[in-house]
């Protein structure tokens, strides 16, 4: 009953698919010394130039390095093709859905989404209702999860709309992969991602009416896990990156702190979570926040990407309607597919999750990053009775979903290379235009078997390839 | 620019310069100590004491509990975690500053400062329980290391706010440190009367330590005496470690900082600065040396007080 993973370099009987025949035929050519000698180089590349992820909650501080695998997940031109399209219908309609829910809430109207589910929603912002944002663009900034299954096709796993985070991986990886194997380059007609801050400077640029504006990125501080994200592109984009304690609130504006006294600022591109921006209005202990901020932002002073309470939409109890939104803002068939989803809070779905745990994932619906969730088939009974317990004390706050044999990509591992279990991130710039750059970040679970792929869960990343065309140079 | 990115581009070099002092003062104090006349010997506790002196660490240095020998205090004031100002200290504080605003930082800056900080972290895991490297080489490192991010700096950043406050850091910290080396070290030269043969070793650990015995030499062509020494280290234009070369330096970078804030800082500045261009060495022996040093290391504290107040921590 177990289906074959799917394979995303070789076919069914174990021939390299055409468009990774080259790369197959230039690794066979590649002494094997030569490998582990580009592998040193990298690692050594990456520690140098301090690309590393601190996790939350370590006492010393310490740095570890994300490892970057060294083959790329290449993808075909036309797979990409239908997938920018799929993204473009689906982040649009979340927009639209999102401008919707906190204005005249028609699709809750249509009954197509229960009501409680929205307005009851621990993400749903109360503040945001009424309030008209330039473009009506609320995710400037999306970061969609999606897994290629065992049929061959792509599915949604999930839509990141809040503060997603990864792309400078996928930029640090092409820049590693280009020093390493330039003559790998010159071989495949590979499609350019290095730009990508200078679209999310357009797109910053353009989401709010100030002429000139000045825009930074607002930082929780260099304790945060994505630190070395937020300096990296703050300075792609030569902008300034700022901490709350940097930015202040006087009379009905924005300012940061600088040497030359106060300076306005029109546009703020946060990573810091909705509950922490402003402690006048949400979370009192936030120290991370701008006191006031969440006022200027009702008066249309200042411009938040992405805005305040996008949370409803990528919420795990959300994610079963977008095919929906999508028929119903849109009037179009959804181009990508969304994963069979259980909603635990429906009685009769609970109990078909608890008869089937062993085969499910299950997952906080408020969750990320790989916390709290269970993996059916590699839980232990414990782990399995331990959950159930928790499941039916507060089913709402669960979903479940197959576990799904997400497509395996080679790896380099010390016998040699081996498939790994592999995930795609593009992330999607929305404002005025609409902007892809083609591929995104490839995160790869680096154990044997594993499923979780999230880089606090010791996963790892690769250089992902869009090609030109199918043709190979 | 942003007043915290400043003020942490400011403190990384300071804390740089702060490294590099130190390893400059405990080098010649060990070369110094190889030295055996008739009148220094290897044991002279006011010798061993130095050090902790000139960084006025010496009651910080009682409460370890440690014994009074110099490899004690190499030790202590190299890579004693519990000394804030320890070489090692000293590194990290400014790798954890350089951290937090790498974006104002070329990337071979912030190479040059995680690599220096990542060869401490192995030297410190190569020694043998507490006996860390305090030998000529590590001192030599250490300065090296400094050396290379000054140059790395000039020759890789933009001419902007964050360069300026790079260099006003170093340029303050440096001043202080000539500034602490001369009143102790001219002070036991002066008070014993030492003969000229010690003279000449005491001054020239001085020198060395300052990287200024060929400036000495070119510019008196004579015997190490302690009132040429002292107007070397403070009245001479062009000894980039002497007091009036810091100032100039110190006040050229005020000037090319944004001029609708500093006002305080630039007044004090300018204020040393004369004392330093027009004063002569009559006028210091009439205060007395140690009183002169002791007054200029004060004023040159209010100055980074106000430098700080003015660009660094602007309240709105």
């Amino acid at each position: 009953m177990v289906a074959p993973i799917y394979n995303e370099m070789c076919d069914a009987s174990g021939q390299p698919r055409s468009h990774y025949q080259a790369f197959d035929a230039w690794l066979k050519a590649c002494p094997e010394e030569m490998v582990h000698q580009k592998q040193t180089e990298a690692d050594l590349i990456s520690r140098r130039t301090g690309i590393t992820f601190s996790l939350n909650g370590d006492e010393d501080g310490t740095e570890r390095l994300i490892p970057s695998d060294l083959i790329p997940r290449i993808i075909d031109a036309h797979e990409w093709a239908d997938l920018e399209k799929g993204l473009v219908q689906r982040v649009k309609a979340l927009n639209m859905f999102l401008h919707d829910v906190y204005h005249q809430q028609n699709i809750l109207r249509a009954g197509l989404i229960p009501s409680e589910q929205v307005l009851a929603n621990a993400q749903f912002m109360p503040m945001m209702l009424s309030l008209d944002l330039p473009h009506q663009t609320y995710a400037h900034i999306a970061g969609v999860d999606i897994v290629r299954h065992s049929d061959g096709g792509f599915y949604v796993l999930e839509d990141n709309l809040r503060v997603p985070s990864g792309v400078s991986y996928m930029l640090s990886n092409r820049i590693l992969m280009m020093r390493l194997f330039a003559d790998l380059f010159r071989s495949y007609a590979v499609r350019p991602v290095e730009h990508y801050p200078a679209l999310l400077l357009q797109t910053l640029r353009s989401a709010c009416w100030v002429e000139q504006p000045t825009v930074v990125l607002h930082t929780p501080g260099r304790f945060n896990s994505a630190y070395f994200e937020h300096a990296f592109l703050a300075k792609q984009m030569g902008i300034e990156l700022v901490e709350g304690s940097d930015l202040f609130v006087r009379d009905g504006y924005v300012f940061m702190q600088t040497t030359e006294g106060p300076q306005q600022v029109d546009v703020i591109y946060r990573r810091v979570d909705d509950i922490y921006m402003d402690p006048l209005s949400f979370l009192p202990d936030s120290f991370i926040g701008v006191p006031g901020l969440a006022s200027v932002y009702r008066q249309g002073h200042v411009v938040i990407a992405n805005a305040m309470g996008t949370g409803v939409a990528d919420d795990k109890s959300i994610y079963p309607y977008v095919p929906e939104m999508i028929r119903f803002y849109l009037d179009e068939e959804p181009i990508l597919k969304n994963v069979q989803t259980w909603q635990c809070r429906k009685p009769d779905e609970l109990s078909f999750v608890l008869a089937n745990l062993p085969d499910l994932v299950v997952k906080e619906v408020h969750g990320a990053g790989g916390y709290g969730m269970l993996v059916g088939p590699t839980a232990s009974k414990a782990e399995i009775t331990e959950f159930a317990l928790r499941l039916k004390a507060n089913p709402n706050n669960y979903i479940a979903q197959p576990t799904l044999s997400l497509s395996a990509c080679p790896i380099f591992v010390d016998q040699g290379i081996a498939p790994r279990h592999i995930d795609l991130r593009p992330f999607v710039l929305m404002g005025k235009e609409t902007r892809i750059v083609p591929g995104g970040l490839t995160r790869v679970a680096l154990r044997e078997g594993s499923l979780v792929v999230n880089s606090s869960q010791g996963g790892g990343t690769k250089d992902t390839w869009v090609l030109e065309s199918t043709e190979v140079r | 620019m942003l007043s915290r990115v400043a003020a942490q581009l400011y403190w990384l070099s300071r804390y740089l310069e702060r490294a590099e002092n130190m390893a400059r003062i405990l080098e010649v104090g060990q070369s110094f100590a190889l030295v055996s006349t008739s009148d220094i010997t290897r044991a002279d506790p006011e010798t061993i004491k130095e050090p902790l002196v000139i960084t006025d660490t010496l009651e910080a240095f009682k409460a370890t509990g440690r014994p009074m020998r110099s490899d004690q205090v190499a030790q202590f004031l190299a890579w004693d975690p519990s000394h804030p100002s320890s070489i090692f200290n000293c590194i990290q504080s400014c790798r954890e500053n350089a951290r937090s605003v790498r974006g104002a930082l070329t990337v071979e800056m912030w190479e040059c400062i995680n690599d220096t900080w990542l060869e401490l972290l192995v030297k410190k895991k190569k020694a043998k329980g507490s006996n860390h490297p305090v030998d000529s080489s590590f001192f030599e490192w250490i300065k090296q290391r400094s050396h290379l991010f000054r140059g790395v700096t000039f020759a890789t950043i933009q001419r902007d706010q964050p360069y300026n406050f790079i260099r006003l850091g170093t340029y303050l910290e440096r001043a202080d440190n000539t500034a602490r080396i001369l009143s102790v070290k001219t002070r036991v030269a002066q008070a014993e009367g030492k003969d000229m043969v010690d003279d000449y070793y005491r001054l020239g650990a001085v020198l060395r330590s300052v990287s200024a015995l060929e400036a000495y030499r070119d510019t008196y062509r004579d015997a190490i005496d302690a009132d040429r020494v002292s107007e070397l280290l403070i009245f001479n234009a062009r000894v980039p470690r002497s007091l009036l070369f810091c100032l100039e330096e110190t006040s050229y970078i005020l000037d090319h900082l944004p001029q609708q804030t500093g006002r305080e800082a630039r007044k004090r500045c300018a204020n040393l600065l004369t004392h330093l261009r027009f004063g002569t060495l009559n006028e210091v022996y009439a205060q007395g040396l140690e009183t002169y040093l002791e007054e200029f290391v004060n004023e040159n504290i209010h100055l980074g007080d106000a430098v700080q107040g003015d660009y660094l921590e602007v309240l709105a």
